[in-house]
This record gives structure tokens, sequence and C-alpha cells, in this order.
């Protein structure tokens, strides 16, 4: 329940491994699965992740990593809504790579982490936790914006393919 | 997972399965381990909850002692109300004494329901009424009954918890030391 910055840093964090008993106890879920394996998890939290705020962080890459396997008229995030259409599916974290989480300040700045979502509160929630692991959180606009934002991560990967950032490596927007 | 939420909602107010279904959708399950809190005193309470299965305590800490305000067992619901009407820090914890599965009721929730679910109205105001009644009674017993007799209409009242609360809560819970609570068990036993 509690959602400040000290509190969220000192909990006591568990695996669990049995994704209905771990939603059934989680406040916030994030789904860290591939997006082919969603739809599966999904069917099964369906009914325990009811009202809650779950995480997309999936980005529905192609296997040649050159495309999305997604219509351009959807998106992972809004596929996920409609598998949990009582839940508040909010995107965040697929605009970052795993080795950011450590390394949140690259060349000495804060990387952006993007949120998207139609639910104000789980936003507020999102860009809570988005803080408090270490980016700068910025909301971009409601789920259809998840479009925007997995298209953002095709680019980011194909770039990190051709000029080797060594997987570390975001964006920025400088204002 | 809804099972006696529901049951207890149609014994006040009956829904038609489409009334239940619409309200389903504004429910959030929630499981706490034993010990594990559902809302600590100064954060502010979003939430009713409804004890699906296991026992949770209500309570006010002051000069680090404990002060028991409420037990909640299954069927029964628990919030702080103050906290959650108002938007102002919540003068309680609230913990789980058991492992326990919970439905909540969101403050958004709450506030979607009002307006779009009339019998959900109904079904808050009756459960208001009843704490109110229940408030009042115990404030009654407690400036007007012998401890004793105090103890006794608890017992009879409340048997569950009795037997499934420690002594030194329910002591909490009745404003007495332990040492007390158990002289009064004690004199008890003797008169039988």
């Amino acid at each position: 329940m509690r959602k400040s910055k000290a509190t969220i840093l000192s909990a006591n964090l568990e695996a669990i491994d049995c994704s209905v008993e771990a939603s059934w106890e989680a406040d916030i879920i994030i789904v860290a699965v591939p997006f082919e394996a969603e739809k599966d998890v999904a069917r099964k939290i369906q009914e325990v992740a009811n009202q809650k705020i779950v995480i997309s962080i999936s980005n529905p890459l192609n296997s040649t990593y050159d495309g999305l396997v997604t219509a351009p008229d959807t998106s992972a995030a809004e596929e996920l809504q409609k598998l949990l259409p009582n839940a508040k599916v909010v995107k965040a974290f697929n605009t970052t790579f795993a080795a950011d989480f450590s390394s949140p300040l690259i060349d000495g700045k804060q990387v952006d982490a993007f949120i998207a979502g139609n639910d104000e509160s789980a936003l507020q929630t999102a860009a809570e936790l988005v803080s408090t692991v270490g980016f700068n959180p910025l909301v971009a606009g409601d789920l259809t914006v998840s479009r925007t934002l997995e298209n953002m991560q095709l680019l980011l990967i194909q770039l990190n393919m051709k000029y080797n950032y060594n997987w570390l490596a975001g964006w920025k927007i400088l204002h | 997972m809804y099972n006696l939420f529901f049951q207890k909602y149609n014994e006040k107010v009956p829904l038609s399965d489409e009334e239940q279904e619409q309200i389903k959708k504004y429910l959030t399950p929630k499981k706490l381990r034993k010990k594990q809190y559902l809302l600590q005193e100064g954060d502010v309470c979003k939430v009713i909850a409804f004890v699906e299965n296991g026992a949770l305590r209500e309570y006010a800490v002051e000069n680090g002692k404990e002060h028991i305000i409420q037990f909640a067992l299954e069927g029964w619901t628990i919030s702080d109300l103050f906290s959650f009407f108002t938007g102002e820090p919540a003068t309680y914890h609230i913990d789980a004494l058991e492992d326990t599965e919970l439905v909540l009721i969101t403050k958004d929730a709450h506030e979607e329901l009002l307006k779009t679910q009339p019998k959900y109205e109904t079904y808050m105001r009756l459960l208001i009424t009843n704490a109110y009644i229940a408030l009042q009674r115990r404030l009654t017993s407690n400036i007007s009954l012998p401890i004793e007799e105090r103890y006794i209409n608890f017992t009879e009242k409340y048997p569950d918890i009795v037997q499934r609360v420690p002594q030194h809560m329910i002591a909490s819970y009745m404003g007495l030391t332990p040492e007390t609570l158990s002289r009064i068990r004690k004199k008890l036993a003797n008169r039988k």
C-alpha cells in the first residue's frame, strides 16, 4: 500500500513461482514475460488482477528484430488491456535496456522512462515506481501511445546493434 | 474469491446476477500474509476491506503501546473510515493476524459504484449504520457495565475471536492489562 520512496526501497522482495498467487498478493503486477507469453499469463491472472495496476514492459518484436508483430493500430499494452479488461494496464520500462536499471545515469544524464496509460492514479503510481528505480518518469499519454513507445524501443535495439552501445543506452528528451 | 462477500451483500440487499457481475468489476482481490499490513498510521486509507477468509486487527499505538479498537473475521468489513472519507492520514494500523483473503473496495471504485449502482448505496448505508450502532453499543457497555460482565458479553458475542486471538490482544481491545484479564478469567472459571 505504501508508495513512499523509502518504503519501496526498504520493502522485502520475494520471488514467488506462481503467477496467480503472486498477483493475488500484489498491489502492482509487472508482467515480465515476452509478448508471446502474455496471453497465457493474462488468462491465469485475470481474476486476481481485477482493478490492479498491471505494468506491460514487453516489446512485440519479430524474430529478426526489424519490426513488430502487432498491427499498426494496436500495441502489446493495448492487447494486454483487452485480456485484462478490469485491470489498469500501464506501459512502462519498455524503452530501457536491462543494463540501464543498474546504471540509470548514462553519460551523466538520467535516462527518461516513458509511461502510458488510461488511469490517472495508476499513471501516478507507476511514475513513483519509475522514479524510485532511478529513471526520470515521463507520462507520454494514454495507452494508445504505447504504439509509439514500443516502436521507440525497436529503433533503440536496431541502433544498439548497428553502433554497438553494449546494451547500455536510453532515451533522453533534452529541452 | 467473492463468495462470502456476495452472500453477505445479498443478505442485506438482494442482487440480480447481472448486478453482481457489474459490481464484481470494481472489486480488488487481495491476499495478506500473517503480520502483513493492510494500512499503516500516517498513510491515507484508500480501501474498505471485506474479509473472505482470515483475521485482522485495527489498532492505535500510543507511547509504544498498542490499543486494539477492532477485530475483523470472515464476513466482516474493516477500514479507517475517517481517513477513507476525508483523505486525511490514517490514525490506525490494520494488520493480518492470520493469512487472510480480502475483497477491497478502493475509494475510486466506491465513488464509481455510488454513481452507477443504486443498490450499492443502500448496501453502504446499511453497513455504515450497523457500524455506528455497534460502536455506540460498545461505548455504552464500556461506560456502564462491570468489567466481568463486559468480558462475559464479549465471549458470548464473539466466541470465534476468543478462540483465534491471543488473550493479550483481547485484553488490549477491552482496555485491560493482560494480568487483569487473566484474573477476571480465573474468577469467572472459579464461579462455575
